[in-house]
């Protein structure tokens, strides 16, 4: 074991084409028995190279298993019968008929009488039965009665809204602030405008659900989840609330079909099949169908943006203030971020307040709070730009106070070809209008050790020379076993192929939930150090067999041994025996020195064709820059921000749910409806990873998953602002919109 | 999905019988009849499955006459890829049979199932809301409700639209349809497949019960024919049209002599405008001529709250299908 030492690194990162290196030496101090810190100057083999996502073969030959793909003999399927009203309270309800119906095995009730009914679509009851057909003949016979009360499920007409004008601008008076309101009178240009967003679901493939099977008091759970400690907890709890005796609770989520943010808790669907489960004493299967999914398991929610402000002469923002209204469900919150680095030196303010109306309520998703806010701002800050004559670039470059973004802006531009893009005229009349926009993007997280028991990885390494890597934490889609496999790979100095990854099964060590973009920094210098430890054990193994102090045997490029004695990893390994070297990582905390950047940067540049005829927006290519600390899978890296700019193109132009006012029901709650952006719409998409040495702690990865999906909306916003020369301030921007914001043009 | 009695015909006398019984229902390809069915949205006691009969009703072929016949189980991916169609007067049919939702729906879907199909309305197509065109409430929810993708003309108590976009370009080719109705044969103008006055209470289509469309077929079109077929969208990848226009012009010595329009996704069925339509008659194709053609087009349109922009679209729709077909 050696002992806490200082250890110099190198952080940053070498320049980006064009432009200037960033490297910096630090010390850091390493905890006892970590692995010694990669840095900006490690040489790698696997990290930051393209490997193939391990499982994909599984998933595309369907042989990965889902939730959804779980079945046993005698297994019962389930359905939630869900309340038809937006609001009121439960008055009656008669299970004896739907019980007694052939071919159902269990039926509970999820509310109790006289409790609220909050939207439509609360769980009222469920019913375990043969097939869903059965289920949803029962479902049928359950009679449940209602107190009505008046609801409303508009968030724009709720009782504490703001007035809107009939353009739907914020008429609602600023509260006082003298010195931001001197600062807006001394500005040279200054701006006031009100910017929407509608309600995006999180639409995951794979609905939310699960298997339950109790073994007396024992469960086991097969659950679509993005937290499976949290889960396992939150069900333990729950049963125990119910009355059940729960003795352990082993939760198993080895493949995920999409969570956006939305799986981090079991939800009452997971309630209920333990439940169901537990009174009919066999599996029991309950999986959302797809309406279920858009309206009972939570979404992006929409809001109401204001902001005003104003530049000095030399285009400096020096006032700044914001309000935003958030659209709640009956409970949660609608909050919404802005970028704060644009207005450092700014007088500045920012207000929010949630409104809240009978649906359901926001969860997370994916950058929760971001895309709609920096939707207003960037679009708002190009409006400014325009009216104090400065390019939405230079504007940028002039204004943004983040190092990292104005090398990111300057290597972006030239890439995307951004003088030229905006330099291009539309002809005088022209059916088809060209436009180019950029927006910026910020996330932060390094990651951390966990709360209470550290995030833990095994590692095992087997006399056949395969090594296995396993977390209890959940792979969502987004390629943690890969990154695990890569990581382990560059620490044994083998291939990647023969490395087996794990996750998703509680009887491995904890982890943390698929959130806030912290899964991959907050596991990977865990997996490095299971690794890093057994190697150590391999290398003593070896050091005793051919004879030589450990000191001086190394493992490494394929090769365990010293000087000319050394053995081939195969060779190697057969020296372990029948059990395994079986090592358990952990996550040490960050180092105590400042890393070299503690959050995540991006920018993003998009070009859009409007046709004025018809409305339709097409963005036509886009070029994404972004960071997330060292790039270890870089094929995944690039596939999450890749997905998010297709995610944020559907935002963009396509998602909004649309509700029924009167019956406070989602009509369009499928996915012919609910539009969601296609192959057809899609954009030429390029992407380039920024990696970047941190130095936080020994692998140095940051999160991916929120960053890239900050920016997408806003650039295409900026650019349909560019190409048609007036904003179009409300998601998505439909053909409707797009004509309506044309006539005002004109008019 | 309730249980059903899954009928396999060996003929079409057979399966016209079939279909007269009560709750029954004749299936093309299902597409939709399946996702309804799970939803319990529509509960047949007998499903007559007209996909075997191949013989009887597939396949598209050229006729001695140099008419066009194609069966009605005839895919539309079928349908789109056929070299009878690389033709430019019948270059609008094609564009709608390649424009139709997904690859994966074109190399499954019917011809005849395309043309017959259900409103998407989002109201009658939920089991939460009753209304008059489902059979279960006493009005139009969508006319008060949520209405974006609704009817701007034609509509009387109900106001959904048509979602057929091959029955616009059928139309404006002066298409015919032949059904079979036990031993009963009949060839009828494609106009006639459609209500005159689309009630709520009325089908989308005017066939009896059992009477099955066999073929779809197109004249033989004159000299100097062209069509176009075009539709606006929210998105191009699988989507429904907002509004959808196919054209018909016969030009001769740089003037049209023939002329028809048909407008999609915007009324309960498809929707000739002859009016418009005439204004082309002995006219040079220009850029005025086909504004004034979709303004006559929408002449007389009643938009609902959500969706005057489909009036802005859909003349846009117009214009551009004019410019294609006189290109």
């Amino acid at each position: 074991m050696s002992t806490p030492r200082d250890v110099e690194i190198t952080v940053g990162y070498p320049a980006l084409p064009g432009l200037e290196d960033r490297l910096e030496k630090r010390t850091v101090k390493p905890a006892e028995g970590d692995a010694a810190p990669w840095d900006a100057t490690t040489k790698f083999t696997t990290i930051g190279t393209d490997v193939d996502r391990v499982d994909g073969l599984q998933k595309a030959s369907g042989r990965a298993k889902y939730t959804y793909d779980i079945t046993f003999p005698g297994m019962l399927q389930a359905m939630i019968l869900r309340a038809p009203i937006a609001k009121g309270k439960l008055k009656g309800l008669e299970l004896d008929e739907a019980s007694r119906m052939p071919g159902i095995g269990a039926v509970v009730a999820l509310k109790d009488l006289g409790a609220k009914v909050r939207f439509v679509g609360d769980a009222i009851a469920a019913v375990a039965g043969t097939t869903l057909n059965h289920v949803r003949d029962a479902i049928e016979k359950i009679r449940a009665e209602y107190d009505l009360e008046e609801h409303n499920v508009d968030y724009v007409v709720a009782t504490d809204a703001p007035l809107l004008s009939a353009t739907g601008q914020i008429e609602e008076p600023w509260a006082e602030a003298a010195e931001l309101e001197a600062a807006l009178k001394e500005a040279k240009v200054t701006h006031e405008a009100t910017y929407r967003t509608e309600v995006q679901t999180h639409s995951s493939l794979e609905t939310h659900g699960g298997v339950a099977r109790w073994n007396g008091n024992d469960l086991e759970i097969w659950l679509s989840t993005q937290a499976t400690f949290g889960c396992r907890g939150e069900l333990a709890q729950a049963c125990k609330a119910k009355g059940i005796d729960v003795g352990t609770v082993t939760l198993h989520a080895e493949f995920v079909g999409g969570g956006f943010g939305s799986k981090f808790s079991a939800g009452i669907e997971g309630l209920a099949v333990c439940l169901l489960a537990h009174a009919a004493k066999v599996p029991v299967k309950l999986m959302l169908d797809r309406f279920e999914e858009h309206t009972t398991t939570g979404n992006r929610p929409g809001c109401l943006m204001q902001a005003r402000a104003g530049v000095d002469a030399d285009g400096r923002i020096v006032a700044w203030d914001w309000r935003s209204f958030g659209h709640a469900g009956f409970t949660g919150s609608g909050g919404v971020s802005v970028p704060n680095y644009y207005t450092a030196d700014a007088k500045k303010r920012t207000a929010h307040k949630d409104l809240n109306i009978d649906a359901d309520p926001p969860r997370p998703m994916r950058a929760p709070g971001h895309p709609q806010g920096w939707f207003g701002a960037e679009l708002f800050l190009d409006e400014l730009a325009t009216k104090a004559g400065i390019d939405p670039l230079q504007f940028r470059l002039k204004n943004d106070r983040e190092a990292i973004r104005l090398d990111q802006w300057r290597f972006g531009a030239a890439k995307f070809g951004w003088d030229a893009a905006r330099a291009r005229k539309n002809e005088a009349g022209a059916r088809f209008l060209t436009g180019s926009g950029l927006a910026s993007a910020r996330w932060g997280n390094l990651g951390g050790a966990g709360r209470g028991t550290p995030h833990g990885i095994t590692c095992r390494i087997h006399q056949d020379g395969t090594v296995e890597t396993r977390s209890g934490a959940q792979d969502i889609g987004v390629g943690t076993k890969t990154m695990m496999a890569i990581v382990t790979a560059e620490e044994l100095g083998i291939p990647v192929a023969r490395i087996t990854a794990m996750t998703g099964h509680t009887t491995d060590p904890s982890g943390p939930a698929s959130g806030g973009s912290t899964l991959t920094p907050s596991i990977a210098s865990a997996v490095r150090h299971a690794a890093f430890l057994a190697k150590q054990t391999l290398v003593e193994i070896v050091a005793k067999h051919i004879g030589v102090p450990l000191s001086e045997v190394h493992c490494a490029g394929g090769k365990v041994g010293s000087g000319t004695a050394q053995l081939r990893w195969a060779d190697a390994c057969k020296l372990i025996g029948p059990n395994p070297i079986d090592e358990r990582g952990k996550r040490h905390p960050n180092y105590a020195e400042k890393p070299f950047h503690a959050s995540q940067c991006g920018a993003q540049f998009a070009e859009v064709k409007v046709d004025t005829w018809t409305g339709l927006v097409e963005v036509t290519r886009m070029f994404g820059i972004q960071d997330c600390g060292l790039v270890l899978a870089k094929k995944q890296a690039e596939s999450q921000v890749l997905g998010a700019m297709i995610q944020g193109v559907s935002y963009a132009l396509h998602e909004q749910r649309i509700m029924d006012k009167r019956s406070g029901r989602m009509l369009n709650g499928d996915f012919l409806r609910y539009k969601i952006t296609g192959v057809r719409d899609l954009p030429r998409l390029e992407c380039h990873m920024h990696s970047i040495a941190n130095g936080h702690d020994s692998v140095g990865a940051a999160g991916l998953g929120e960053p890239p999906s900050v920016a997408t909306a806003a650039a295409i916003g900026n650019a349909v602002f560019h190409a048609i020369g007036v904003p179009v301030r409300h998601l998505p921007i439909t053909p409707d919109k797009v004509l309506a914001a044309l006539a005002s043009k004109k008019g | 999905m309730k249980p059903f009695t899954y009928v396999v015909p060996k003929s079409l006398a057979e399966a016209s019988e079939a279909g007269k019984q009560p709750n029954t229902v004749l299936k093309g390809a299902g597409v939709d009849l399946i996702d309804r069915m799970k939803e319990r949205l529509q509960t047949p006691e007998r499903i007559v499955n007209l996909l075997p009969l191949k013989d009887e009703l597939a396949g598209v072929a050229v006729e001695a006459s140099g008419e066009l016949k194609i069966g009605a189980t005839t895919t539309i991916a079928q349908l789109e890829q056929h070299e009878a169609l690389a033709n430019p007067a019948l270059a609008g049919l094609q564009a709608a049979a390649a424009l139709t939702a997904s690859p994966q729906i074109r190399n499954r879907a019917t011809v005849a199932g395309n043309i017959l199909q259900f409103t998407r309305c989002w109201y009658v197509r939920s089991e939460a809301f009753h209304c008059l065109h489902g059979g279960r409430g006493p009005t139009c929810l969508a006319m008060t409700g949520e209405n974006r993708y609704h009817a701007v003309l034609g509509w009387m108590d109900c106001v959904r639209v048509h979602p057929s976009n091959l029955a616009p370009p059928l139309l404006a080719l002066d298409a015919e349809y032949s059904t079979r109705l036990g031993d009963k044969v009949r060839r009828r103008k494609f106009t006639d497949l459609f209500p005159a006055e689309p009630r709520a209470q009325t089908a989308e289509h005017t066939l009896e019960a059992g009477e099955i469309v066999t073929a779809i077929h197109v004249p033989k079109p004159a000299a100097g024919t062209r069509t176009a077929y075009c539709e606006s969208r929210e998105k191009l990848t699988f989507d429904w049209a907002t509004t959808a226009c196919a054209v018909k012009v016969v030009l001769a010595g740089g003037k049209i002599a023939a002329a028809s329009v048909v407008l999609g996704a915007v009324a309960p069925v498809p929707l000739p405008r002859p009016k418009a339509a005439a204004l082309l008659l002995g006219e040079a194709p220009s850029a005025t001529l086909f504004q004034k053609v979709a303004e006559a087009a929408y002449a007389g349109a009643s938009p609902l709250a959500h969706n005057d922009y489909k009036l802005v679209v859909g003349k846009a729709i117009v214009r551009e299908a004019l410019e294609q077909a006189t290109r």
